[in-house]
């Protein structure tokens, strides 16, 4: 645990207007190089803390740093430079479905693109190898000029991972990236974000809700509930008394005791 | 999540849950005070007079006072005699109230008496006359004749000024698209949540274009006959301020019904707002867009020949003196014209907006 701290979320709480606490006090560190999972139930609060850490939703209370710079206060420009940093994965997807895959993955360098060039989607060629060489990546080299809305499940989430891939990003937030996704494909997925994190060295801060994924891919997790930070360990620390107190005693797992 | 427990109506809600009931109960006096002196007192003049006697001598504060008395008790008692219809439009309709089958409310009854009400209110104010309308069909006899007997003469012309009718349409469309698609993201309440700032353009926008489509396209187009003089340039402007304020609204309204998904997904790779437009929410409402504007040019092609009648160009420019002299040979020959265009523009333009989306 050497590593420097990748994100940082001190007492972080979200309330929505209509009274919902989504986030209650939660506090956590992430050193650089770790896959960090987030369990909980849906509605816990997993999908609004990592919509906090690049502020696609403005935190209550509390402090967020990502590599030592302040999220919370940061506006305009500022905050643009600090979300490049971090490349976001959906549980739907959320590419433009009719652009092609290819202006899709260009779409991650667009904070480094100038506003003009970018709205008629004149990206430079440097930035077309690039967007090819990220394709490549995810095994989707060959379906460039195809639409994303042609594309399987699967696939389009690879070309999500090549998009976010195109940002340069030093930090990956997935948010339920195969939950969408019939089970025999998670893992073709789950090994893609797995790369960038041992190839690459890129944080990962990963939701998931399924426990046999986080044991296999995770080198740390938290569990929220309600949306407080209730445990906190390394994947084998999830025993079956943990798991219950997380998602309720009458939650049933299918691996028996974990092991 | 922890969710507050449910709260009883606000006092904003109740307020105007006492308004609508004040008023549908005032309304309801009115006309049943119409329809029984009416019906008890007839008069030479018939209901019209009747209802002008009983605005002039009617005391509103005591109209008004009755209203709200009637609805101030019905609200004390509403435990005994149920929820009120102002408090079902203002949605603070209890559960337990709304599960309720209508015909064993109090509110149902009288929302279906004051529908009847209302119906044979207008009956005696739209002067209906079954009567006439039975026994004078050989008056239209006529006209109808005349119509079904297209004459020649005017063929020619009539093509020509279709042709110019379509044109007018077209460009009235045209010159519509850029400020409808600038505007719309203005006028897009999902894009304007964020600022108080944008909160106000949002809102002030939205009241301007519903204010300029209020204005009838033929008022519009008196305006622009004295501006630029009679002719089809006029009659341009004047379908086009109307579509202007008819595409914000329709645009817009598609804004708001984008999915979210990828503009979080565009915001979250760090892009600016502009880029944000661009790629997060242009892609997903460009095949709508278009299907609106075919459609707003096939309503401008009905709309123009009206416009036409008061000297805005187009085919309706030589209908309406045709109509005036009782030529209805001519007559039938212009509306075929009108008629076959109209058919043809709806079913290419219903066809070209099921291909887009």
């Amino acid at each position: 645990m050497s590593a420097p701290v990748a994100v940082s979320v001190e007492k972080l709480s979200k309330v929505w207007p209509d009274g919902i606490r989504a986030l209650d006090d939660v506090s956590l560190e992430v050193r650089e190089g770790e896959f960090l999972a987030v369990l909980g139930l849906s509605g816990s609060g997993k999908s609004t803390l990592l919509r906090c850490i690049n502020r696609l939703i403005d935190p209550t209370e509390g402090k967020i740093t990502i590599f030592g710079r302040d999220v919370t206060s940061a506006e305009g420009a500022g905050l643009r430079a600090l979300r490049r940093e971090a490349g976001m994965i959906f549980q739907q997807f959320n590419l433009v479905k009719r652009h092609s895959v290819r202006d899709n993955v260009l779409s991650g360098a667009l904070g480094r693109t100038g506003t003009l060039r970018s709205l008629f989607l004149l990206f430079s060629d440097a930035d077309r190898a690039e967007a090819q060489a990220c394709l490549d990546r995810v095994g989707m080299g060959d379906r460039g000029d195809s639409r994303a809305d042609a594309l399987s499940g699967g696939q389009q989430q690879r070309v999500a991972i090549a998009r976010a891939l195109m940002q340069r990003p030093k930090l990956i937030l997935a948010d339920e990236p195969v939950a969408s996704l019939d089970p025999a494909l998670r893992n073709s997925v789950m090994r893609h974000v797995e790369a960038l994190n041992r190839e690459e060295g890129i944080t990962v801060i990963c939701s998931l809700h399924d426990l046999d994924l986080m044991k296999r891919y995770a080198t740390r997790a938290v569990a929220l509930r309600e949306g407080k930070l209730v445990h906190e360990g390394k994947p084998e620390d999830f025993d079956l008394a943990t798991l219950k107190s997380i998602y309720g005693q009458e939650a049933e797992f299918g691996f028996g005791e974990a092991s | 999540m922890r969710r507050v427990a449910p709260v009883p109506p606000s006092l904003p809600t109740r307020g105007l849950a006492l308004s609508v009931d004040a008023l549908l109960l005032a309304t309801f006096l009115l006309m049943g005070e119409f329809l029984v002196r009416t019906l008890a007192f007839p008069v030479e003049e018939g209901a019209l007079r009747t209802a002008q006697e009983i605005l002039e001598r009617l005391h509103y504060a005591l109209l008004g006072g009755a209203g709200l008395l009637l609805a101030v008790l019905w609200h004390a008692a509403g435990r005994l005699l149920g929820g009120t219809p102002g408090l079902s439009f203002a949605g603070a309709l209890p559960q337990s109230e709304s599960e309720v089958p209508w015909d064993h409310t109090l509110r149902g009854w009288f929302t279906l008496l004051f529908v009847e009400l209302t119906f044979f209110t207008g009956w005696l104010v739209t002067e209906v006359n079954l009567g006439t309308f039975f026994t004078n069909f050989d008056k239209a006899a006529g006209v109808i004749r005349g119509l079904l007997h297209p004459s020649g003469a005017v063929l020619f012309e009539g093509l020509i000024l279709l042709i110019q009718t379509l044109f007018l349409a077209f460009m009235a469309t045209a010159f519509a698209i850029p400020p409808a698609f600038l505007l719309a993201f203005a006028a897009a309440r999902n894009l304007t949540r964020e600022s108080p700032a944008a909160k106000l353009v949002y809102t002030a926008l939205r009241t301007a274009m519903n204010l300029t489509r209020a204005v009838e396209p033929l008022v519009w187009a008196l305006i622009f006959i004295s501006w630029v003089g009679i002719g089809p340039f006029a009659g341009v402007l004047a379908l086009w301020v109307h579509s202007v304020a008819s595409l914000v609204k329709l645009y817009s309204e598609q804004i708001e019904s984008i999915d979210r998904g990828p503009m979080d997904a565009i915001k979250a790779t760090g892009a600016g707002t502009l880029q944000v437009l661009r790629y997060g929410v242009v892609p997903q409402v460009i095949p709508p867009f278009l299907s609106f504007t075919i459609y707003r040019w096939d309503i401008n092609v009905r709309m123009s020949t009206i416009i036409g009648f008061v000297g805005g160009g187009g085919i309706g420019y030589i209908l309406k003196p045709r109509v005036d002299l009782g030529e209805w040979g001519e007559v039938g020959t212009l509306v075929l014209l009108i008629a076959v265009a109209v058919w043809v523009m709806d079913l290419v333009s219903a066809r070209i907006r099921e291909r887009i989306v």
